[in-house]
């Protein structure tokens, strides 16, 4: 069991990563065997993608509005000084919104979101052994809790990516308009998207729901230590996620570079 | 909401929840103003507490660093790699360093760095605050005449602020350094001329920027991490909604903020 805020060495961080990630695999691995072989309640992965999806709309979409705004005016400060031509910003903005921002910088609220109700609950339940009780009644809680809020994850979390980056184009557009005077029709450009870029794109909204469902999951199954536990589990499992994300995305961007350049059009 | 009185027409029920989202919010607001109010007026120097403020800070600012600069290292590498394939189309190696170095420091270090202090620092504290309440710590603060705001909240919410600040400075290194070894073995761009590109087109209001935002950042999630946590009621249960909503609220509230603080530090 791993000991809570004291002074460790470097390599005993390291240590404790590692042993964090091999944790976290051995939930990812079960997951996927249970997948296929476990047997499914009725109507509770539906309940799960309520709470995963319905649930964070109104925040994701809030939060994207934003997010969309802070980028088209960032990006027309910084070509302003360079050169004052913002025919092409929507184009590029288009192509690094579907490529990564969209799905990168989206997970990160989502995570907090969701990430933080996983771990809740779950770990709720550690603490007051209803988690212990299922596996008396010879239920795995990985099949039983963790599968649900996994399809969940993977299915609401690219649905409601893929709506924030429509909402965080549409706020682009709006902020482009206002204050650059970019007619929407020339940043309505699809020039610079390719088929590449799509399949980028979706393949991280599907990797971050998977890493934000396995690792909040696996945070919430390793509480202890009663109601405070929990808060530190959901800590954790906020930090995590956002760390996962972060790293798959370099993992991602990195190999999706070399074999999908995504450099030209269509 | 068991047992409704009469049936709402189809057509109120959505302005209805409208205007109850609006009033929750405008409650949280005014809670978070007279709060910030109540820190302010005991921000004197002698009413505070040094030995808990030094706690805080080892606690919230050096316990965070490392997971602050790992975060900061792949951001800095993503960021060249999302930006390399329009640096090949252009064949604008010279602009990478600026472009980099001005992304980091005005918007992306202050805006990820926000955001995982609040999943690490703001969610444990409103954990810790909100298990304080729940177990009537606070009041038994009050019957010693200890004030719980000067004695808990002020130097949380000092620590909190200049910690966050002080973590942007380093993960703004941090990530420029991870640019340019990704510019360095992606695009062959040498680091003396990413580091001169930099040097010459940055001014320093655009570090100053960054930290200004990230000490609102950090003012956003001291506020609201204190605020829920001394909300917090209904038992264990109630601990973990409230770390829950804060972390949310704080979120939602960095992302408006660094809206409305990129167009006003133009």
């Amino acid at each position: 069991m791993t000991v809570r805020s004291k002074d460790v060495g470097l390599f005993e961080a390291a240590i404790n990563v590692l042993k964090d990630f091999r944790a976290v695999w051995r939930v990812f691995t079960k997951t996927l065997y249970y997948l296929f072989r476990g047997k499914r309640e009725k109507g509770e992965i539906a309940r799960q993608m309520f709470h995963v999806g319905n649930e964070s709309l109104f925040f994701m979409c809030i939060t994207m509005a934003f997010i969309g705004a802070i980028i088209t005016f960032q990006t027309g400060l910084q070509s302003k000084k360079l050169l004052p031509d913002f025919s092409l910003m929507g184009a590029t903005y288009l192509k690094l919104l579907v490529r990564d921002l969209a799905a990168s910088v989206g997970a990160l609220p989502l995570a907090t979101r969701v990430g933080a109700g996983i771990a809740a609950e779950i770990g709720s339940m550690v603490v007051t052994d209803q988690v212990d009780a299922l596996r008396m009644c010879a239920a795995d809680p990985i099949d039983y809790l963790v599968v649900p809020r996994f399809i969940a994850c993977v299915i609401m979390g690219t649905v409601i990516l893929v709506i924030g980056g429509f909402v965080a184009y549409g706020a682009g557009m709006l902020v482009a308009f206002v204050s650059f005077d970019v007619n929407p029709h020339t940043f309505n450009n699809l020039m610079y998207l390719n088929l590449g870029d799509l399949v980028l794109g979706f393949l991280k909204c599907l990797v971050y729901g998977a890493a934000i469902a396995i690792v909040s999951a696996q945070r919430g199954l390793a509480t202890f230590g009663g109601s405070e536990g929990v808060g530190w589990a959901t800590t954790e499992a906020v930090v995590g996620s956002c760390f996962a994300i972060i790293v798959l995305n370099l993992i991602i961007s990195t190999v999706g570079y070399f074999l999908v350049p995504g450099v030209g059009p269509m | 909401m068991s047992a409704a009185p009469a049936k709402t027409p189809f057509w109120l029920l959505l302005p209805a929840k409208i205007g109850a989202a609006i009033l929750v919010m405008a409650k949280q607001v005014g809670g978070l103003s007279i709060l910030a109010g109540k820190i302010l007026r005991r921000l004197t120097p002698g009413q505070i507490d040094r030995h808990e403020l030094f706690r805080n800070m080892n606690r919230m600012g050096v316990r965070s660093v490392p997971i602050i600069a790992a975060t900061a290292a792949f951001t800095g590498g993503i960021m060249v790699i999302q930006a390399a394939p329009f640096v090949e189309q252009v064949q604008a190696t010279s602009f990478v360093g600026w472009a980099a170095t001005f992304t980091t420091i005005r918007e992306l270090g202050p805006l990820l760095i926000g955001l995982i202090f609040n999943g690490r620092v703001g969610a444990n504290n409103t954990a810790e605050l909100g298990t304080m309440k729940v177990t009537d710590q606070i009041d038994a603060l009050r019957a010693l005449a200890i004030d719980p705001i000067a004695y808990l909240v002020v130097p949380r919410c000092l620590a909190m602020v200049s910690m966050m600040v002080l973590l942007c400075v380093i993960g703004d290194a941090i990530a420029i350094g991870g640019a340019m070894l990704t510019a360095d073995m992606l695009l062959d761009v040498d680091p003396r001329v990413f580091w001169a590109s930099a040097v010459e087109r940055l001014e320093p209001w655009d570090f100053w920027v960054g930290l200004i935002k990230s000490g609102l950042f950090g003012i956003m999630i001291a506020l609201t991490s204190c605020y829920y946590g001394l909300q917090t009621k209904g038992g264990a249960p109630g601990v973990g909604r409230s770390v829950n909503a804060s972390v949310v609220a704080a979120a939602a509230g960095i992302f408006i903020m660094d809206y409305f603080s990129t167009f006003i530090l133009d």
